[in-house]
């Protein structure tokens, strides 16, 4: 009776059963059929073909573009209003309680009712946002139809949606601080900036990097509300990797998608790990 | 120690078995339930996938005359129309989770849905053998027949305002170049010269598909050179014609085009508020539905001008079809359905509750008396005049998958014809790798 283990390796048989059947299998199968032309029932292996016809395609280009576009700056923006938002929540006001519920609203909402709302919102002649505009005796732009504008005014809706959580996320790392901090920097007459600026922010980093992660990671494989506002539209201007891959799927190019899949998961590995690495080594105890 | 082990693969067992006892008595409640529902309703229930674009009324009247004549009792579920759609449809076909009917297009799209596989093949069948030999072949796939006409044929072309040609003294162009002049006095008067209904892709086509007639007069042997790898849109002239047209229109578009729907745009051509709709006549029948004998007759419709005054056609797109579910346990009330469905019987239903958009396949089945004028003066005299071809289609399966967004890229100035042939081109080329052809 050497053995210090409390708990016997025996114990991680199901789970590693569910993660075997439900992870590992259909990754190797993605991978096996990234490498063919499939169409469900017969299938005809082509090598590389897949990834060559995916690296040659023209909206590819724009897809890739557009996604990092999309996650630097929703992962950005989140972060900036999130830290703030959070600090004014967590500070001495009265309907606190009710203000973080209103902001953490909008995550309730189903995405693609967020879209189709937002995209209403945004109509060139019918929408409300223009048509506010219009009184106050401005032009407005016509937000998902000009190829300039169509890809940041998903961004500004997905920021809008998804600000809520980070904050939360926010508000938990802020109330873990320790208050005696706060006694002793106003004690030795530190400003509220300064406490904000060596306090809070580094000691809520934690609560940061799991924000910019998750808000990343969120942003790059994101599809859902850029399928309900523009469909990737108008032509390719907001075209990201997801949607690429959607609709090979859509044409029946199962094998193709599948390729498309794959490229998309090594690119979010090959950002995602060096980025958490980069977060946690910056971390202070 | 022993004992340890022992317990721990006890529990595993015991959680997996639970797993999959858990999913297995839900899928079991679910058929349960199912077949309960199935036998009650007397087994004469024929479910039908439809998508949401297409006006339904004729099918609904058919539907009702079945009920009364057959007790077959049809429930009707819907589906998006455009690519979501298409989705739905092979996920539903390829979980077994498809109705006993489906509705879908004829021709290439078909083919793409491999048949074989999911829908009954009807080539034996008597009634067969009544449908107009041009749909056969779009519903035909290695030799078999799968499919019968959901209603009429009908034109991609121009659909314009009559009142507006008559306020601006224009008369209906024979050439591109008149029709661009045409646009050119309604633009200049302030009007909407084209309507553009962007913001569903696929209306953004019609300009560029319906220019095939033009196409096939130039190039009888495109689509054998097309699928031999041989012939491109890039380098085929009038190929690239038809792209260089959509980009003409670039300047014609109402301002708010990329956020109008073809919803929308049945509502602006019915008030006359556009001069020209690049559009399939099916948008009629919608028309129609909506408003009524008087605004769809003050539309009229042309095919999109060549650049030969002498040669003017139009292209015919097939009807959509209706395909039986070869996984349903429903085969001969499906098969019942359909024959009756093409009987002159559920034709004259048909046509009483809504006017057709073209001939129908129907082998000896006339247009009726008071169909609408555009499709029964303006596109009969293509027809009588020998002046019609299918969409490419319905001539190969090789169509660019992703012809909506190329279309949509061009129509709305981003890209010039070149550009977008080539990106035609590159997307056929995806097609002809999943269809196995050696490019």
């Amino acid at each position: 009776m050497k053995t210090k283990k409390i708990y016997s390796t025996w114990f991680i048989v199901p789970a590693m059963a569910v993660f075997g059947i439900f992870f590992l299998l259909p990754m190797v199968i993605s991978l096996f059929f990234s490498m063919t032309v499939w169409d469900f029932t017969n299938f005809r292996f082509c090598g590389l073909d897949n990834f060559k016809t995916f690296f040659s395609d023209s909206s590819l280009n724009i897809a890739i573009k557009n996604t990092l576009i999309y996650a630097v700056l929703t992962c950005g923006l989140k972060l900036i209003f999130s830290f703030f938002l959070a600090v004014f929540l967590t500070s001495k006001i009265r309907t606190k309680n009710l203000l973080r519920s209103i902001v953490f609203f909008p995550n309730l909402i189903s995405t693609i009712a967020v879209g189709i709302t937002f995209s209403a919102l945004m109509h060139p002649t019918k929408g409300l946002i223009n048509q506010v505009l219009g009184g106050l005796g401005l032009k407005g732009l016509d937000w998902l139809g000009n190829t300039s504008s169509a890809l940041y005014s998903v961004i500004f809706t997905d920021v809008w949606k998804g600000v809520g959580v980070a904050t939360v996320i926010f508000i938990a790392g802020m109330q873990s601080i320790d208050k005696s901090y706060y006694e002793a920097a106003s004690i030795d007459g530190a400003t509220g900036w300064q406490q904000l600026k060596n306090i809070t922010l580094p000691l809520c980093r934690p609560a940061m990097n799991s924000v910019i992660i998750l808000a990343f990671i969120g942003g790059m494989r994101t599809f859902d509300l850029i399928w309900a506002m523009t469909g990737g539209g108008p032509g390719y201007a907001t075209e990201v990797m997801a949607s690429t891959v959607y609709k090979q799927y859509a044409a029946g190019f199962y094998g193709l998608s599948t390729a498309g899949n794959v490229i998309m998961f090594v690119m979010i590995a090959i950002l995602a790990f060096p980025l958490q690495k980069f977060l946690l080594s910056r971390e202070v105890d | 120690m022993k004992k340890k082990k022992v317990l721990s693969v006890l529990l595993a067992a015991v959680m997996t078995v639970g797993l999959a006892a858990g999913c297995s008595s839900n899928g079991g409640d679910g058929s349960d339930g199912g077949g309960d529902s199935g036998t009650s309703a007397k087994d004469k229930e024929l479910s039908i996938l439809i998508d949401t674009d297409t006006s339904i009324a004729g099918f609904e009247a058919v539907a009702a005359l079945a009920e009364e004549k057959l007790g077959i009792k049809i429930t009707v579920e819907t589906r998006p129309g455009g690519s979501d759609g298409d989705n739905v449809v092979k996920t539903r076909l390829a979980s077994g989770d498809m109705a006993d009917l489906c509705l879908y297009n004829s021709g290439a799209l078909l083919n793409a849905l491999n048949p074989a596989e999911y829908f009954i093949d009807i080539s034996d069948e008597n009634f067969v053998a009544g449908l107009d030999d041009t749909y056969k072949s779009a519903v035909t796939v290695d030799g078999k027949v799968y499919g019968i006409p959901l209603g009429s044929t009908q034109a991609g072309g121009v659909l314009y305002s009559k009142d507006m040609y008559e306020k601006y003294n224009l008369e209906v162009p024979k050439t591109w170049d008149e029709f661009i002049a045409n646009c050119d006095v309604l633009k200049k008067a302030g009007e909407t010269a084209i309507l553009g209904t962007f913001a569903d892709s696929w209306t953004s086509q019609v300009a560029f598909l319906g220019d095939n007639y033009n196409l096939m007069a130039a190039e009888p042997n495109f689509i054998a050179d097309l699928e031999a790898g041989e012939a491109k849109f890039t380098t085929t002239a009038s190929a690239l014609r038809s792209f260089e047209k959509l980009a003409d229109t670039t300047n014609y578009y109402n301002e708010d085009y990329l956020a109008t729907t073809y919803d929308d745009g049945c509502d602006i051509m019915a008030n006359g508020e556009a001069g020209h709709w690049f559009m399939l006549t099916q948008a009629l029948s919608n028309v129609y539905e909506l408003y009524g004998d008087e605004a769809v007759n003050k539309i009229g419709v042309f095919a999109v001008p060549g650049d030969d005054a002498g040669d003017n056609g139009l292209t015919v797109w097939m009807p959509s079809s209706i395909y039986g579910n070869a996984n349903s346990d429903k085969d001969d009330l499906i098969k019942e359905f359909m024959e009756f469905y093409v009987s002159d019987e559920a034709l004259d239903a048909y046509t009483s509750a809504i006017l057709p958009d073209g001939p129908y396949c129907i082998k000896d089945y006339e247009l009726p008396d008071d169909a609408y004028e555009a499709v029964a003066t303006e596109m009969q005299a293509y027809f009588d005049a020998g002046k019609t071809e299918v969409a490419m289609e319905f001539l190969t399966s090789v169509k660019g998958a992703d012809c909506p967004s190329i279309c949509q890229e061009l129509g709305s100035g981003q890209t010039n014809a070149e550009e977008a042939a080539k990106k035609y081109d590159d997307d056929c080329a995806k097609q002809a790798a999943q269809l196995g052809l050696d490019w």
